[in-house]
C-alpha cells in the first residue's frame, strides 16, 4: 500500500512581486519588479517541466499560488502556468485551489477571471480593518477596500474565502483589535488566520521599534487579543484548528495541512521549497537568481530530524498527531522519546494524550505555549 | 660552556609597563628566533594569554648573545606574569635566577605591583638592574622614574638601562647590562646533582616534563634521578633548553636552565619547588623550596548538563597539572547537583580556569558567585573553615566568625586620595599610613577584607581614579567581623548556591540589590516567581519575576520549516545554559549576580 508521505500532496507555486514591501515583512518578495512579471512566469513553466516527473504524484493534490503578491500577476501569465501544471499532470483534479490576493488589487474582472481558470479560493491580506494601522505598517489599502474586496469576491461566485489579519500592530488597542475581528467576522469569510506581529531582525520595522520611534501593545494587551481571538471566533462558529488558523465548517485550508501533517510537496520559483519525505529543496531566493537557473539549496533530512519536524508541525494543529502513524513512519515512539517530559507536561497541562494513546495534542493552555513542547522534539 | 659565561634572569614589572614585548625584543635582536618565527608575545603560548594581552604562565627561553667583550654567552630568559594573583609564579621564576630586570613605564611611574615584584626579587638577593621602558612616549619623564625608584625602592638607579621595547631603542645595552651586571650562577658541575623544578607542564607523549635549574652537578639523558621530596625514582628520557620550543640537548650543568621528562606519569610525583638529585649519588640536602600557593577565592563550579560530571572532573585534574595552584574537591548542592568547590589564587586565575574548561575542554558550565574562606568559631569551641556560604553554620552555634583580611597598597595619584579613602572606608578599610612616591602621586596602605576586594572594590577604584590607581594586596590574617548569610528563596524554595556571606550592616542593602537583580535576571517562566532575601527566617526583601504571557511561534508553513526548526533548536541550546533549579530555570548569570550589582 502506498502511504500518504509517499506522494505529492501539494503543490506550491511562489509569485514574489510587490507594490510596495510592507514594513514588517522579511519574506521573500520584492517590489518594483513587474517588469520581470512574464519571463518570471515562464521560468516557472520551464521549472515545472523539467522537474513534473520528480515524484509521484497524488491525484487531489491541492494547488497554492503565495506571494509577494499573487493577485499582481496579470492573469495571461497565471494562465500560463496553470496550463503548464495540467500539461505535466500536476494539476489533475485538485482538492483546492489557493491564490493569494491583496485588497486593491483585484476588480470584479479579474476575479471571473481566476474562477475560469480553476481557483476556487481567495485567501486576502488583510491584516487589520483600521486605517490608522494599516498606514503604520506600511500596507496600501484601506479597510473599507478590504471589505469590498471579500464581498467581490463572494459575488464572483468564490465559496472560500479567508483574510488574514494580525494583532499585536503598532497603535492597536484590544478595543480597535475587537473591531476587527468583528467587522471580519461579518464580512463574509468562511477562514481566518490570526497572527501575533513578530518583529524580524532587519525589517524597518525592527528599526523603528528599537529607536523607539514605534511603540508596540505590551505582552499582556498582546496576551488580551490572543485570548479574545479564541473566545471570538469560537462563539461566531470558527473552530480553531491550527494556533493561528480558524474556519468554519468545511472552510480549512486543506494545502496548509498537507504542510502541518508533514506530507510531501512541489515548490516552484523564487524561493519555493519542496519537500519529498526525505530531502528539502530550496530554489535561489532573489528573483534573478532564480531567472538566471542559479542552484537550489537542499537539505537532507535525516529521520530524526523528520520525527522532529513533524511533531512541532503536527502539534500546530488543534486535533494533533496520529502516534501510529508517526511510529510507521520514523520507527520513534513519541510517548518514549519524550519519557518523563510526557508526563509532566501532561500534568502541567499543555499536552493531552487521548485513552487509546493514539493521539498527542496541545491543549488550548499548550498552544499559548507551543514553543515550550516544540523545543523537546528538536 | 663554562659556567661564567652563563646568565640566568626574569623580567619583573607592573602589568602593561611593557615586559613581554622587551622579551619579544630580546628574542628577535639576538637572533633566537627568526623574523618569519617571531610573533607578538611570542613567549605567551596560551590563546588567552594573546587576546587578554597578559602573561599567566611564567616561560623560559635560552638566548645566545655575542657581547661588545668579544665573548658569546648564554642567557637564560624567564618572563613573568605581572598580576597579583599570579605572584607565586614570579616567585619560583625568581628563585631560579640571579638577576631581574624591573621593568618600569617612564610615562606611569613605578605602580603597585612593581613594588611587589622588587620585593620578592630583593628576598631572593638577585641582581636588579632598572629598565625604564616606553621612553618614546610623549609623556616619559625619566628623570622623576629614576627618582621614585630610588626614593620607594630604595635602590640606584643611576645607572638605569633607557628602552623603547617598542621602536627597539636600547635593547643592545639591556643585554649588555645583562653580561655585566647579573653574576654568572655558582653552583660546581663536579658535586652530586641537586636542580630546581620551577615549573611543570603535562605532555600527553612525554608525561610531566620539569623545567629545573640547575644548581650544582648534571643532569643528562639516560641518568636515574631521585626527587628528594617523594622520593620517587625515574629515569631521564628527555633533556632539553627552551629556544623557545623545546629542543634537546645531551645534558643540562650546573647553571643551566632547562628542562627534562622521565616518564613520569602523575604529576604529584613531580611537584613544583622539589630538589632533582642523583639517585645512584644524591645531594645531601634539598633546596630551600617554595611555599605553596594558598587558594584565596571559592567558587563552585557544576556542569550545566549533570552528565558532564565526569569530564569537568578529568578537565580540572588535566589543568591541575599544569597549575598546582587550582585545588577542587567534589561538593553537592542541592539546586546545581553534583560538582566541584575550587580554590583560586584570585579572580582572574579563576575567570581563566573557567574559560579554560568551556574552550578547551568544550564545557558548559554554572560558577557560583566567588567567596572567601571564613573561620568560623562555635559555641562549643571548635573551629571551621567555611569555603561555601551554603555550609555556614546556623547563628545560634556560631561563637565568632574571622574573616581574611588582606593588606592592599593603592598607588594613585595625589588629587584621587579623598575618593580612594572614602572608597576603602565604605569597604570596611583600616587606615595604615600614606607615603608621597613623588611629588604627585602617594601610596597608601589599606587594611581591608578580602571578600570586598573580590566583591567590587577593585572595579570602584579604577572608576574613582579614572584608572589611575594601581592595587596590590598580600594576605594579612583573619580578624572577627560582624557577618550574616543571606539566604535566596525563588518561588518560596531556598537556592543553596545563590546564599551570600555579608557584613550584617549591609545585609539589607545587599539582600535588597541582589533580589531586584535576579528579578531582571531571570526570564520570565509560565508561572510568576517570587524572588525572595532572608535571613535565617526574616525575610529582608522581595519581588516577582511575572509570568510569561505566551510563547509559540505564529506561523509555519511549508517554506520556512527548517528556519523555524534552528530557531527552536538555538532556543533550546539556549536552555541548556540554563539550570533548572526545582520549578525554576535559572540563567548561569543568576548565580553571579551578587557581583554584577551596582
Amino acid at each position: 500500500m502506498t502511504e500518504k508521505w509517499q506522494q505529492i500532496q501539494g503543490i506550491y507555486v511562489h509569485i514574489p512581486f510587490c507594490m510596495q514591501k510592507c514594513l514588517y515583512c522579511d519574506f521573500a518578495s520584492f517590489a518594483g519588479k513587474s517588469g520581470l512579471m512574464h519571463q518570471y512566469a515562464l521560468k516557472v513553466c520551464e521549472e515545472i517541466r523539467s522537474r513534473a516527473a520528480e515524484m509521484k504524484v497524488e491525484g487531489r493534490a491541492t494547488v497554492y499560488f503565495g506571494g509577494g503578491t499573487p493577485s499582481l500577476l496579470p492573469p495571461g501569465d497565471l494562465k500560463l502556468i496553470i496550463a503548464e501544471l495540467r500539461q505535466s499532470k500536476l494539476w489533475l483534479e485538485p482538492a483546492e485551489v489557493t491564490l493569494e490576493a491583496n485588497p486593491g488589487t483585484i476588480d470584479a474582472n479579474r476575479l471571473s477571471a481566476y474562477r475560469r481558470l480553476g481557483i476556487d479560493r481567495i485567501s486576502f491580506g488583510v491584516q487589520s480593518l483600521n486605517d490608522a494601522e494599516l498606514k503604520r505598517i506600511g500596507r496600501l489599502h484601506t479597510a473599507q477596500e478590504a471589505l469590498a474586496a471579500i464581498a467581490s469576491a463572494r459575488e464572483a461566485g468564490f465559496a472560500r474565502v479567508s483574510a488574514d489579519l494580525m494583532y499585536g500592530l503598532p497603535g492597536q488597542t484590544l478595543t480597535s483589535f475587537e473591531q476587527t475581528l468583528k467587522f471580519a467576522i461579518a464580512s463574509g469569510v468562511g477562514h481566518l488566520s490570526v497572527y501575533g506581529l513578530t518583529i524580524e531582525e532587519g525589517t524597518p520595522l525592527a528599526a523603528a521599534v528599537s529607536d523607539g520611534s514605534i511603540l508596540l501593545p505590551d505582552e499582556e494587551e498582546c496576551e488580551a487579543m490572543y485570548d479574545q481571538t479564541i473566545r471570538c471566533l469560537e462563539q461566531k462558529g470558527f473552530r480553531r484548528y491550527e494556533i493561528s488558523n480558524f474556519a468554519q465548517s468545511g472552510q480549512e485550508s486543506l494545502h496548509n495541512i498537507v504542510y502541518w501533517n508533514y506530507l510531501p510537496y512541489m515548490g516552484f520559483g523564487s524561493a519555493a521549497c519542496s519537500f519529498d519525505g526525505q530531502r528539502r529543496r530550496t530554489n535561489a531566493e532573489a528573483i534573478e537568481d532564480y531567472l538566471k537557473g542559479s542552484a537550489p539549496s537542499l537539505e537532507e533530512i535525516a529521520t530524526r530530524t523528520g520525527f522532529a519536524e513533524a511533531m512541532f508541525l503536527g502539534l500546530r494543529k488543534t486535533d494533533g498527531v496520529d502516534l501510529m502513524e508517526i511510529k510507521r513512519r520514523f520507527g520513534i515512539d513519541a510517548c518514549e522519546f519524550l519519557a518523563a517530559e510526557s508526563a509532566s507536561s501532561i500534568k502541567k497541562g499543555l499536552l493531552r494524550l487521548d485513552g487509546k494513546k493514539r493521539r498527542l495534542s496541545l491543549t488550548e493552555h499548550g498552544m499559548k505555549f507551543g514553543n515550550e513542547i516544540f523545543r523537546l522534539f528538536v | 660552556m663554562s659556567q661564567k659565561f652563563i646568565r640566568n634572569f626574569s623580567i619583573i614589572a607592573h602589568i602593561d609597563h611593557g615586559k613581554s614585548t622587551l622579551a619579544d625584543r630580546l628574542i628577535e635582536t639576538t637572533g633566537t628566533l627568526s623574523k618569519r618565527e617571531m610573533e607578538e608575545q611570542v613567549l605567551d603560548q596560551l590563546d588567552l594569554e594573546r587576546e587578554r594581552g597578559i602573561t599567566i604562565k611564567a616561560q623560559a627561553v635560552r638566548i645566545s648573545y655575542n657581547a661588545k667583550d668579544g665573548s658569546t654567552y648564554m642567557l637564560n630568559l624567564i618572563d613573568t606574569p605581572g598580576h597579583v594573583d599570579f605572584t607565586y609564579e614570579v616567585s619560583r621564576a625568581l628563585a631560579a635566577c640571579e638577576g631581574a630586570l624591573l621593568v618600569v613605564d617612564a610615562s606611569q611611574g613605578i605602580e603597585a605591583q612593581t613594588l611587589a615584584n622588587v620585593y620578592l626579587a630583593l628576598e631572593h638577593d638577585l641582581e636588579i638592574i632598572p629598565v625604564i621602558n616606553k621612553i618614546d612616549l610623549p609623556g616619559a619623564d625619566v628623570e622623576k622614574v629614576i627618582k621614585e625608584i630610588e626614593d620607594v625602592i630604595g635602590i640606584d638607579a643611576s645607572e638605569a638601562v633607557l628602552t623603547s621595547a617598542k621602536t627597539g631603542v636600547g635593547i643592545e645595552d639591556v643585554l649588555e647590562a645583562v653580561v655585566k651586571r647579573v653574576p654568572p650562577p655558582g653552583g660546581n658541575a663536579d658535586k652530586p646533582l641537586k636542580a630546581l623544578v620551577f615549573d611543570s607542564k603535562f605532555d600527553p607523549y612525554k608525561g610531566v616534563v620539569l623545567y629545573v635549574r640547575v644548581m650544582d652537578g648534571r643532569i643528562r639523558k639516560g641518568m636515574s634521578i631521585k626527587m628528594m621530596a617523594t622520593g620517587k625514582v625515574f629515569e631521564v628520557t628527555e633533556v632539553g633548553v627552551f629556544k623557545p620550543d623545546l629542543v634537546n640537548v645531551e645534558s643540562l650543568d650546573s647553571g643551566q636552565v632547562g628542562f627534562f621528562a622521565a616518564a613520569i606519569k602523575n604529576v604529584k610525583d613531580a611537584r613544583v619547588g622539589d630538589t632533582v638529585t642523583d639517585s645512584k649519588n644524591p645531594a645531601d640536602a634539598p633546596l630551600p623550596g617554595y611555599r605553596k600557593a594558598t587558594p584565596m577565592v571559592y567558587c563552585g563550579l557544576y556542569p550545566a548538563e549533570n552528565s558532564d560530571y565526569d569530564n569537568l572532573r578529568d578537565a580540572l585534574e588535566k589543568l591541575q597539572l599544569n597549575d598546582a595552584s587550582l585545588v577542587f574537591e567534589p561538593e553537592t548542592s542541592l539546586a546545581l547537583g553534583f560538582g566541584f568547590r575550587c580554590g583560586f589564587l584570585g579572580l582572574l586565575h579563576m575567570d581563566v580556569i573557567k574559560e579554560r574548561l568551556e574552550r578547551e575542554y568544550n564545557l558548559t558550565l554554572i560558577t557560583t558567585a566567588p567567596n572567601v574562606i571564613y573561620q568560623v568559631f562555635r559555641t562549643d569551641g571548635s573551629v571551621e573553615m567555611v569555603d561555601n556560604p551554603s555550609l555556614f553554620p546556623d547563628p545560634t552555634v556560631i561563637e565568632r566568625v574571622e574573616e581574611p583580611f588582606v593588606r592592599a597598597t593603592i598607588i594613585a595619584p595625589k588629587d584621587y586620595v579623598g575618593a580612594v579613602m572614602e572608597l576603602s572606608q565604605e569597604k570596611r578599610g583600616e587606615y595604615e599610613n600614606m607615603t608621597f612616591v613623588d611629588e604627585s602621586r602617594v601610596m597608601i596602605h589599606y587594611s581591608l577584607p578580602l571578600s570586598e576586594i573580590i566583591y567590587d572594590y577593585f572595579d570602584r577604584l579604577k572608576s574613582s581614579t579614572r584608572g589611575y590607581a594601581s592595587l596590590d594586596y598580600e594576605l594579612h590574617g583573619y580578624r572577627p567581623s560582624n557577618l550574616a548569610k543571606v539566604d535566596i528563596l525563588l518561588n518560596g524554595e531556598p537556592v543553596d548556591a545563590l546564599s551570600a556571606i555579608v557584613h550584617r550592616d549591609s545585609a539589607q542593602r545587599r539582600g535588597r540589590q541582589l533580589v531586584e537583580k535576579l528579578r531582571s535576571l531571570i526570564p520570565r517562566q509560565m508561572f510568576e516567581i517570587p524572588v525572595q532575601a532572608a535571613i535565617g527566617n526574616k525575610v529582608i526583601a522581595r519581588e516577582t519575576v511575572r509570568a510569561m504571557r505566551k510563547d509559540v511561534l505564529a506561523k509555519c508553513y511549508g517554506g520556512d520549516i527548517s528556519r523555524k526548526r534552528k530557531l527552536l533548536e538555538k532556543q533550546k541550546e539556549g536552555k541548556k545554559r540554563m539550570k533548572q533549579v526545582g520549578s525554576v530555570e535559572l540563567p548561569q548569570e543568576a548565580f553571579m549576580a551578587i557581583l554584577k550589582m551596582d
